[in-house]
């Protein structure tokens, strides 16, 4: 139940972003999370959803973008992911393997309400 | 009205700078730290028990655990500088407690620090500590399935130890599974198979520390 934490950073940093741009609200928060990362998308929306609760962001809301696992082989160049966490080329067996996504662990952006004049 | 905005920025930041703070530090005293991560009672505190038997090198050891410090108070007994952390119910350790760990152990004296994180195989795997590297513990009446269950673990890990293999003759446990999982999810992953308690496969494991820390004394210069 790594969420608990992940989210305490996430309201961290949403709280500084917020307080140093002045923005008058966050409504949405969305982040980019691998498929390696081992995240439960609905525990952590709903623990930010408690989490949030009497504090600046109240009513803001988590949107999550689950990124599949991609390999790229160095040696033939061939690709493969989604269901196939393999770190071995299906291809061609070669060991010099790049992962190309599913590690990610982002907040890529955020939807505000800015304040006027 | 409303506006988005590109963030772009790792969740676990601040978290990663206190992992950073650890490296540096740990790099201009020259000593290797080795994240050991495995579930509870796969034999980890063993592991170091006996690792005091054989090893060449001076080390301490962080204990993670949720609550009670008998994992600390066994390495003591044996001489190890140890400090006990208690997350009181959180799964995992984080870097801002092990830097403040650190600051307890008598740094100057010691080779190798080894933490031994909460027993979990998920969370420990997503946080970065400081670490040179993970070290996974897996024993065989856990099952031959642990590592494709786990992938993120297994597949950063720089070495697999394999405990409790005295067990193979009577639990059902499919050795050429293991093997075959763990080498498509880290073809180069070191695997030891290891009886803490007889003491067969410590030789090698402590062989692998002591490369560890040449390499890491070598880049240190």
């Amino acid at each position: 139940m790594h969420e608990m934490s992940l989210v305490e950073s996430i309201i961290e940093t949403l709280l500084e972003l917020q307080k140093s741009h002045k923005w008058n609200h966050i409504n949405k928060v969305t982040l980019h999370v691998g498929a390696m990362r081992q995240v439960i998308p609905d525990v952590m929306s709903f623990v930010f959803l408690i989490a949030t609760k009497d504090t600046p962001l109240a009513g803001a809301k988590m949107e999550i973008i689950e990124i599949p696992m991609s390999f790229k082989c160095k040696k033939c160049d061939k690709k493969w992911g989604e269901d196939q966490m393999d770190f071995v080329c299906p291809h061609c067996g070669s060991l010099d393997v790049d992962v190309l996504s599913g590690m990610e662990l982002d907040i890529e952006s955020v939807e505000v309400e800015e304040e006027h004049g | 009205m409303a506006k988005i905005y590109k963030i772009q920025q790792s969740v676990m930041a601040a978290d990663e700078e206190y992992a950073l703070q650890i490296r540096k530090e740990m790099s201009r005293r020259g000593l290797l730290v080795i994240n050991i991560i495995g579930s509870p009672g796969a034999g980890k505190t063993t592991l170091l028990e006996a690792t005091k038997d054989k090893a060449p090198f001076s080390f301490a050891v962080i204990e993670g655990d949720i609550a009670t410090s008998r994992d600390a108070e066994r390495l003591s007994k044996l001489g190890v500088p140890s400090i006990q952390i208690n997350t009181h119910g959180g799964c995992h350790l984080e870097a801002n407690l092990v830097k403040k760990a650190l600051e307890e152990l008598p740094l100057e004296d010691i080779d190798v620090i080894f933490i031994e994180n909460v027993g979990n195989l998920v969370c420990p795997a997503e946080f970065d500590i400081g670490e040179d590297w993970k070290v996974a513990v897996s024993s065989i009446p856990e099952g031959a399935d642990k590592p494709l269950k786990y992938p993120h673990l297994f597949s950063e890990a720089k070495a697999v130890l394999l405990t409790k293999v005295d067990l193979v003759p009577y639990v059902p446990f499919d050795m050429d599974l293991y093997k075959n999982d763990l080498f498509h999810l880290n073809p180069n992953v070191e695997c030891i198979e290891i009886e803490a308690l007889t003491g067969k496969g410590i030789q090698k494991w402590v062989s692998l520390v002591e490369k560890l820390l040449k390499e890491k004394r070598s880049e240190c210069l």
